[in-house]
Formats: structure tokens, C-alpha cells, sequence
């Protein structure tokens, strides 16, 4: 789960923990833990209480995916702006099939899956059919679809669909909320998927030398549309998880996960320009972010200082990492 | 420090280069294309719905959104120049209109003086991105990005601490005048101004200002040549680090211009003002052919562009489309527009060839 750069050769005697997994890792996880300390000694322990930790751990779920959504366009030297409402699309249809049409949740949640992934797709072959920069692109199709998410029910709510599903979505496991599992099961296959599979090498070979790549066999077309698709189908698994935690869905939802989706990969040390990922960046930052909520809830202090934080978090961690980036790099 | 991300592609690469754009022919040019499509529009809206040329209904606020929109497409444009980018453009926008309401609240200023502190506000907003962007090299999107989260925070606690509530419900001497009246509204004998806003002469002035800077000053050539190489400019002895500074004071000043104007349209300063910036930012400058790879802009085509969404917007909104339908729509035609445009520029590339 290590920050993963393929043209990067390590020179093999270096075996220290803090090399294997990264520097920005370390650091991230140094602070998590060190907040995570302060948070318990100042609040009294409060923070060790067991609803307090599923709290924290089922509300860290969302961010984590749809971090890694927007990480796996970011690979490919993309980015998609739709992200967000499409997890609000994908959670607002499969919540009307189940109320409006009476479908199982065994087929709504696939469905929700499969048209996150059909947008990514159609985002990707957009990209690569028209040559428009992609952030044009996810601008466009952004509007697009939070028209279609207002388009299902209009400004409506949807409550009492499957029970059984947001039963399951807000139950524990040995103490471990069921999303924030699903959320971590997902991180171990994205990362395996960069790691291991030749599709994932392929990605961030596009994304890190494109000529390179091209010369070396690999289509850059293929690696830009599977990264959207596959995107899209992590905003997919999103929206499945606010379907399962919330109970009740409207034409809001997304609308505030553009901005997170970007902080957690980049606080976590992913490039912008593409060729290298880090899952556990990406869910270390999601962390950390959710810690400024968690102290916010806390403390009882005015929630419009969240915001500022976390940009303050946003800026000061990448100063952090790019400022020791600078060194080996240029 | 330069945002790579457009010219990571190789063909961001072959459209930045000046000389492909010179050879093509007269009708491949962009704004040509747009105009077309602007009044093709028109006149598919006016004989669909008559009322789209009813000047108090339709025509003039539309100007008066026109001009709050070119002002933010330039906004964009002036990072857009440097191959940056500004996602703080509505928040910057909104703590300038926040400066301006508190100086019109607490020191009853005039109007004149709200709107210079809204410009220094928003410039030293821009000054401060900039700051940032050369000092640690990060990316713009990055820095801005950021700051958009902070301000969101700084600019609903200011309001928290300086309202009761979440506006200023001053009403500096004048505003009301700005707000409601049109030229044709003063009248010399019996010849009356022409049905336009107040606010338009301020985007105009803006339009100007930029449109010269870009095209004749040695500091707006020189942030063309800082956006299209970062390396040549700095090896041709170009102080890059102040203009990559300049160019984002000069967005940050423009968005408070921009916020200054809508809290004179709204006849309000509240803190969701400049909320829906963003994506127009975006579309005017873009479908006005400034590249996102930097070294190019252009102004008219900005205005054009921003012409284009406002007219498609207001023409949907006569023929009575929901929101969401307006929303399909116009994320539609933006693809479309873009597309078209791309095939234009294919086709006019071959025949350059062949020629």
C-alpha cells in the first residue's frame, strides 16, 4: 500500500520502515496519531467510547471512497469534477427503483454500481473521443448529472427504502461499523489493483510518461477511459455506502464531496500530474480530515471553522511533503 | 509551480503552439463560431418566445448578469493566461463583496469607496494565492483549492461576527440607483441613453483594462510568455515569480469587482454571494478559445462566451425548463460547443495541409 511510482527504482538496501511506506505516510500517520492523542487526553477518554468510535469510523467511510475515486483519474495525470454528484445520482436512483418501482436492494445496489461506472465510462471515452481536457469534460458532464440528480424526484426525499439494507449499513463487526469495513475492503482492492494487476501498472505507467508508455505497448487512450470508469464506480460504491448509513436520500447529496474527494488524495501524496497513487495516504488524509469534524464536535465549537481548518490541513500538509518532494525530484 | 495537467497530453501540446492557430482560415476561428451560434440562438429564442427581446423583462437584466459574468471569465482568464488556475474565484469574490458591505455598515461610506475596498480586498486575496503558488511551487489548483475551504470558513465567521445574520442589509447612497436604473432612464431634452444597466460600463472598463494589458503592456506579455514557458521566461530574464503574482492579484481583483457588482445587482451582501461562480468562470474563457495550458487568451472570446451561456440560459429559462432540465442542457450544448469546435479545428488543420 505504499506510495507506488513505476519509474521509481529503490535502491534496494533501503529497508527502514519509514522508506517502505513512504514518507508522506509517515508523516500523515505521525500526525493522525499525534491528533488522535491529543483529541483522546483533552476530551477525557471521550473519545475512546464505543459510540464515539463508530461514529467517527462510519462517518470516515464516504471520504475514504470517494478520496479514492478521485485518486485513480488522478493517476492517469486527470481529474474528474463529477465525482461527487455522480455518488448523489447513483445514491438517488437506486433509492427510486427501491421506493418508486419496488426493487430488491439485490438489484438497486448493483444498479447503483453500474450507472457510477456508465458515467465514469462515458466521461473517459469523452475525453478521449473529443481530445477536451478533462477537467473541461468533468465540468461539463458535473452539470450534467447534478441536472439528472435533481431530474429523479426533483427536491423530494426518499425514506423507508430496504430496511434490511441500512439495518446491515449501520450495524458493527467486532466493534467496526459495516461501511467503514466495506470502505476498507475497497482501499485493499484498489491498491492491489495498482499494485498487482497489469491494468493498474498500465495506468500509472500512462500517467507517469505517456510517451513511454505509448512506446512501450501500452494504450494511453484505454488507461484514461478505464481510469474514469473505475472512478465511477467508486462514486458508485459511495453512494451505495450514503444509502446504507443515512436512511433517507435527496438531490443534495454530493454536492458537498468535491472538495474532500481532491483533500484526501492530495493531502496523502498523490501527484497531480499523474504515475503515482498512494492508498494509504489517501485513506490516512480522509482520516485526518475527519479528525477537524470530530474535534469540532467535541470542542462544541462553531462549525464554520471546519472549513478553515482543513484548508490551513490542505495547504500546510502539501507544503510539507512537496517542500522535502523538491529535493529528489527537479 | 506550472499546472502540468493540460499539458501532460501531447495535443495540448500542438494546440498551444501560436502558429497552427495563424495558418488556419478565417472561419476556423472561434470567435467567428460563436458569434454564429450566438445568433442562431437569438433568433431560435425570440421567435420561439417574443418576449425574449421585451427589453425590461429580458434584455436588461440580462446585461446586468452579462456583466457580472464577463467580470469573473476574466477573473479566470488572468491565471488562465499563466497555464493556472483559480478555484477561489466565488469565495474570493465573497469576502471582497463582505469588505465592502462592512466599510458601507460601520464607516457609511460612499459607494465609490465600498467598491475600492472590494478591489483592494479581493486583490490582496489574489496577491496572497500567489504568494503561496511561487513561494512553495505548488500547484495553483492546489493552493486554491485550499483557500476556496479556508474562505468558505473566514467569510460565514466574519459574517457571523459583523451581522446579526447572514447579510449586511446597508443601502449605501446610490446603490439602489445601480441597481434599478437603466441609461435610457436619464434623458437630455428628449433624447433618452440607450436600455442598458449601470453595471455594464464597469465590465467594460474591466474588458478594457485586460484586453490592453494582455495585448500592449510589457507586464501582461510577459505573463503570456511566464504561462506558455516558464523556463524561456526565466532564462529571457523575466521576474517570473512577480508576475505569476501579479496575474493572480489581478484575478483576485477582478472577483471583487465581480462581487461587487452582484451585491449591487442582488441589492444585498450575503455570504453565499458568488456561490455559482466556478463553473462560469470556467466556460467563458474556455469556450472563448483561452487554453487551459496557458500563453494564450483572449478577451473578446470571453465575453463571447459568456454571452453564449447567458443567453442559452435565459432563453431556457423563457421556455419555462426546470432547473434540472437547464442544468442537462446547458452541460449539453457546453460538450457540443466543444466538440464542434475541436472538429472545426481538425478540419481546417488538414485543409492547411493539403493548401
Amino acid at each position: 500500500m505504499s506510495a507506488t511510482r513505476v519509474e521509481e527504482a529503490r535502491p534496494p538496501a533501503v529497508t527502514t520502515l519509514v522508506h517502505r511506506v513512504g514518507r508522506t505516510e509517515a508523516l500523515l500517520f505521525a500526525l493522525a496519531l499525534i491528533a488522535t492523542i491529543t483529541l483522546i487526553i483533552t476530551t477525557h477518554g471521550n473519545l475512546l467510547h464505543s459510540d464515539t468510535i463508530r461514529a467517527v469510523l462510519q462517518y470516515l467511510a464516504v471520504p475514504i471512497v470517494i478520496g479514492l475515486a478521485q485518486m485513480v483519474v488522478l493517476a492517469v495525470g486527470q481529474m474528474s469534477l463529477s465525482v461527487g454528484v455522480l455518488t448523489g445520482l447513483s445514491a438517488v436512483v437506486s433509492a427510486g427503483l427501491m421506493v418508486d418501482h419496488g426493487v430488491t436492494p439485490w438489484l438497486a445496489v448493483p444498479g447503483a454500481l453500474l450507472i457510477g461506472a456508465l458515467a465514469g465510462l462515458i466521461n473517459g471515452l469523452l475525453v478521449v473521443a473529443t481530445r477536451i481536457n478533462g477537467f473541461i469534460v468533468t465540468l461539463a458532464t458535473m452539470t450534467i448529472i447534478s441536472g439528472l440528480r435533481y431530474g429523479v424526484h426533483g427536491t423530494g426525499t426518499y425514506d423507508g427504502y430496504a430496511p434490511g439494507l441500512v439495518k446491515f449499513g449501520r450495524a458493527s463487526i467486532l466493534g467496526l461499523p459495516t461501511v467503514f469495513l466495506v470502505a476498507v475492503a475497497v482501499a485493499i482492492a484498489v491498491a492491489w489493483f495498482f499494485r498487482r494487476s497489469v491494468a493498474g501498472r498500465q495506468l500509472l505507467a500512462s500517467g507517469g510518461n505517456p510517451l513511454a508508455a505509448r512506446l512501450s505497448g501500452i494504450s494511453n487512450d484505454r488507461s484514461v477511459v478505464l481510469a474514469h470508469a473505475l472512478s465511477g464506480l467508486l462514486a458508485g460504491v459511495a453512494g451505495v455506502l450514503v444509502l446504507m448509513l443515512s436512511g433517507s436520500v435527496n438531490a443534495s447529496i454530493g454536492d458537498d464531496l468535491l472538495l474532500p474527494s481532491f483533500a484526501a488524495p492530495i493531502i496523502g501524496g498523490v501527484a497531480l500530474v499523474g504515475g503515482a497513487v498512494s492508498v494509504l495516504g489517501t485513506c490516512l488524509a480522509a482520516y485526518v480530515v475527519r479528525l477537524v469534524d470530530v474535534a469540532q464536535a467535541q470542542y462544541n465549537i462553531n462549525p464554520r471553522w471546519v472549513d478553515l481548518v482543513v484548508g490551513g490541513v490542505v495547504l500546510g500538509a502539501v507544503m510539507l511533503s512537496q517542500s522535502k518532494d523538491g529535493t529528489d525530484e527537479t | 509551480m506550472t499546472d502540468v495537467m493540460a499539458k501532460s497530453e501531447p495535443e495540448a501540446l500542438e494546440e498551444s503552439l501560436p502558429a497552427v492557430q495563424r495558418g488556419l482560415p478565417w472561419w476556423a476561428n472561434q470567435r467567428f463560431g460563436l458569434v454564429v451560434v450566438i445568433t442562431g440562438l437569438v433568433v431560435l429564442f425570440s421567435t420561439l418566445r417574443p418576449s425574449f427581446l421585451n427589453v425590461d423583462l429580458t434584455l436588461v437584466p440580462m446585461q446586468a448578469d452579462l456583466s457580472v459574468f464577463v467580470v469573473v471569465g476574466l477573473a479566470q482568464l488572468s491565471v488562465l493566461s499563466l497555464g493556472h488556475m483559480n478555484l477561489a474565484v466565488g469565495r474570493m469574490a465573497a469576502l471582497s463583496a463582505f469588505a465592502a458591505g462592512l466599510t458601507y455598515d460601520r464607516l457609511d461610506a460612499p459607494l465609490f469607496v465600498g467598491l475600492l475596498v472590494a478591489l483592494v480586498a479581493g486583490a490582496l486575496v489574489g496577491a496572497v494565492a500567489g504568494l503561496i503558488i511561487t513561494a512553495t511551487g505548488i500547484s495553483s489548483f492546489v493552493v486554491t483549492l485550499a483557500l476556496d475551504f479556508g474562505l468558505l470558513g473566514l467569510v460565514s465567521l466574519l459574517y457571523a461576527g459583523f451581522t446579526d445574520g447572514v447579510a449586511f442589509s446597508v443601502h449605501p447612497a446610490g446603490m439602489d440607483t445601480l441597481r434599478f436604473d437603466n441609461m435610457s432612464d436619464y434623458c437630455s431634452g428628449s433624447v433618452c441613453g440607450p436600455p442598458i444597466p449601470l453595471v455594464v460600463p464597469f465590465a467594460l472598463v474591466a474588458m478594457l483594462a485586460v484586453g490592453i494589458l494582455f495585448r500592449l503592456s510589457r507586464v501582461g506579455r510577459e505573463i503570456l510568455m511566464t504561462g506558455s514557458s516558464l523556463r524561456t521566461a526565466r532564462l529571457s530574464g523575466i521576474p517570473v515569480n512577480r508576475r505569476i503574482l501579479q496575474a493572480h492579484a489581478l484575478s483576485g481583483l477582478l472577483c471583487g469587482l465581480a462581487g461587487w457588482l452582484l451585491a449591487m445587482n442582488n441589492g444585498a451582501f450575503s455570504a453565499t454571494l458568488g456561490e455559482q461562480f466556478l463553473l462560469p468562470s470556467f466556460l467563458a474563457p474556455v469556450l472563448g478559445g483561452t487554453l487551459l495550458a496557458g500563453g494564450a487568451v483572449s478577451v473578446l472570446g470571453t465575453v463571447l462566451g459568456s454571452t453564449l451561456t447567458t443567453v442559452i440560459q435565459k432563453g431556457l429559462n423563457l421556455l419555462q425548463f426546470q432547473f434540472d432540465q437547464l442544468q442537462i442542457l446547458i452541460g449539453g450544448v457546453l460538450l457540443i460547443a466543444l466538440s464542434l469546435d475541436r472538429v472545426r479545428h481538425v478540419i481546417a488543420e488538414r485543409r492547411g495541409v493539403r493548401t
